[in-house]
């Protein structure tokens, strides 16, 4: 359909489809099986174009494209004059009203295949504008993540160059210690955004290659524990070992960003508990935290960029908001063919799990 | 008497070159610069460094090429320095004969860690090999290459033959990426080349067998893209 022309034989070369044939033959064969039932008990044969116009109708909305309507209605046409009406099982093109009803079928198909493709047409506008209004959330929440640490960055650097003779040199380090800090949150930042490039341009061109969970999940554990030593991190990786099709660092990245977001934005968490499993055909990670939970005004935008630019006033001052993190997860996920989702633990503090489909997997002998 | 360690940086952003000298100059480098692959070969020839760090995205040549350069006439070593977007050429050069590598934006700590290691390499490969330590020890972990009996937190543990060779390949090298080609080649021979999960479920069962949770080693690293690496030893 990606060639879709505005004319009408455009539409018919590009339109066949197993799905709208079978809908056609249902529909049609449906019809015909009702007039066959309804002729013996009725003396009009009145119905018999009303019940073909409607089937006409309901295959002209039901399928894509001009085609299968105009083909129905020929074929009503053909129907309805050879066989209930007299005489029967043969043509009588001499009918009065038989031009009539032709036109009016095929009319009827026309208009409404035109309505219906109008309508699909206006349902790919609407995703289009909410996928550009998802742009345009990111590209908010993106400049907001950059903008608090740079201007913090180059504050202080300013301050330091200025008033090297006043400051002692503990205020200075603690002020440089904080400008590190807000780099290493930008450089997240900028990975995040390299990620979504990469998802973003192709989402069919993520190189898949089997990888072994406990390897990505390990190394993404022993980077977060480089980084925040004083969280208590427990990992737990099943016995059989599980070889995932996925792009390892997109993967490690996923995880790298929830046990941050755990960090930052758990504000008490002390332990992090981080684990992959298998559960039918998915592996399920999840990465689960002691913290505050998860507040009820940024649970429904959590995945989409915006929890950042809340009204809250509590997220909308944090320096470092969730931002585009948690919307990369969920990008890189979904275009894993997985899912993510994020809940509140009975024992306070949050829980997000994604899954990644197992599909290819091969079993090895240990 | 100057007899500090000389340090070749090949990288064509001044303000990393300024940052870089910086740090290596504080902890006792002597540090030479070069801006291009071609300034990059003609100071290695005639300056001699100790080590090279090597950009690999250079204006004039592939900084790959740099490598096979070098590569063709020392074995002094070179550590790789790339961005995000050259995930397939670090292996590349890792698979050249690059000693290691170290991804933008890097730490300090990180980079002196890697420099130190790599150096460290370089000097027990030219001491004429004399016998080569019979033993290797990290933390818990002892590997006793004659014998070949691996020993963790007091208990004898039983590798494969192979398991057994992957891990001493391993602590020959410690703290320095394998990648997963060198390894199968070194282990399997040239013909299993590009199947890395042969090697992963081997590194699944080392793991089981000698590492307390097989999802958080301490021992050997996982590298994820680019192979493993072993913790290095309490010599």
């Amino acid at each position: 359909m990606s060639k879709k022309k505005n004319n009408l034989f455009g539409n018919i070369q590009l339109t066949i489809s197993k799905r709208d044939t079978l809908i056609t033959v249902v529909i049609f064969v449906a019809t015909c099986l009702l007039c066959f039932l309804l002729n013996p008990i009725s003396d009009s044969d009145n119905f018999l174009n009303m019940l073909f116009l409607m089937a006409v109708f309901l295959i002209s909305r039901f399928t894509d494209g001009y085609f299968y309507g105009l083909v129905s209605s020929v074929l009503s046409v053909i129907c309805v004059n050879y066989i209930f009406t007299y005489p029967y099982f043969a043509f009588n093109f001499t009918l009065s009203g038989y031009p009539l009803t032709f036109i009016c079928m095929l009319t009827t198909s026309f208009i409404t295949s035109m309505m219906t493709t109008q309508l699909k047409k206006s349902e790919k506008i609407k995703a289009e504008i909410s996928a550009e209004k998802l742009r345009s959330n990111l590209l908010r929440a993106v400049s907001h993540d950059l903008r608090t640490p740079l201007t913090s960055i180059s504050g202080v650097i300013q301050t330091v160059i200025e008033n090297q003779d006043t400051l002692t040199a503990s205020e200075q380090a603690s002020l440089l210690s904080e400008a590190k800090d807000d780099a290493q949150w930008l450089i997240r930042v900028v990975e995040n955004l390299l990620s979504i490039t990469k998802i973003t341009s192709s989402p069919a061109e993520i190189k898949k290659t089997p990888e072994a969970a406990e390897e990505v999940i390990g190394e993404a554990a022993s980077k977060f524990v480089r980084r925040f030593p004083n969280i208590k991190l427990t990992v737990s990786v099943p016995d059989e070992l599980l070889f995932i099709p996925m792009d390892p660092l997109l993967i490690e990245q996923v995880l790298e960003n929830l046990m941050e977001n755990s960090v930052l934005h758990g504000k008490t968490t002390s332990h992090i508990e981080i684990s992959v499993q298998r559960l039918g055909n998915y592996a399920v990670f999840s990465v689960k935290d002691d913290g505050i939970g998860i507040s009820d005004e940024v649970k429904p935008h959590l995945f989409d960029g915006r929890a950042s630019g809340h009204s809250s006033s509590e997220y909308a001052d944090s320096k470092k908001n969730m931002g585009i993190g948690l919307s990369v997860c969920m990008s890189i996920v979904r275009a894993h063919g997985g899912e993510m989702t994020a809940s509140d633990l009975p024992s306070g503090g949050a829980d997000f799990h994604f899954t990644l489909p197992l599909e290819e997997n091969k079993s090895y002998e240990q | 008497m100057n007899n500090k360690q000389k340090i070749l940086i090949v990288e064509d952003e001044q303000s990393i070159i300024n940052f870089v000298t910086a740090v290596l100059t504080v902890n006792g480098y002597d540090v030479i610069q070069a801006k291009t692959g071609a300034q990059a070969q003609s100071m290695a020839t005639s300056h001699c460094p100790d080590l090279i760090l090597l950009d690999l995205g250079l204006p004039d040549m592939d900084g790959l090429d740099v490598i096979r350069f070098i590569r063709g006439w020392t074995r002094l070593p070179i550590i790789v320095v790339s961005a995000r977007t050259q995930e397939r050429d670090k292996v590349e050069a890792l698979d050249l004969g690059a000693d290691d590598y170290i991804t933008k934006p890097f730490g300090t700590s990180e980079l002196l860690a890697r420099i130190r290691t790599a150096l460290r390499h370089a000097s027990t490969a030219n001491a004429a090999t004399p016998a080569e330590a019979a033993v290797f020890q990290v933390g818990d972990l002892t590997i006793d290459y004659e014998r070949r009996r691996i020993v963790v937190r007091g208990n004898e543990v039983h590798l494969t033959q192979n398991e057994f060779k992957i891990v001493s390949l391993l602590s020959r090298h410690a703290g320095k990426v394998l990648t997963h080609d060198f390894i199968i080649k070194e282990i399997w021979g040239p013909g299993l080349k590009g199947d890395n999960q042969i090697l992963r479920v081997n590194m699944a069962n080392i793991r089981r067998k000698i590492e307390k949770n097989p999802g958080a080693p301490e021992y050997i690293l996982t590298e994820v893209g680019v192979g493993y690496r072993m913790a290095e030893g309490d010599s």
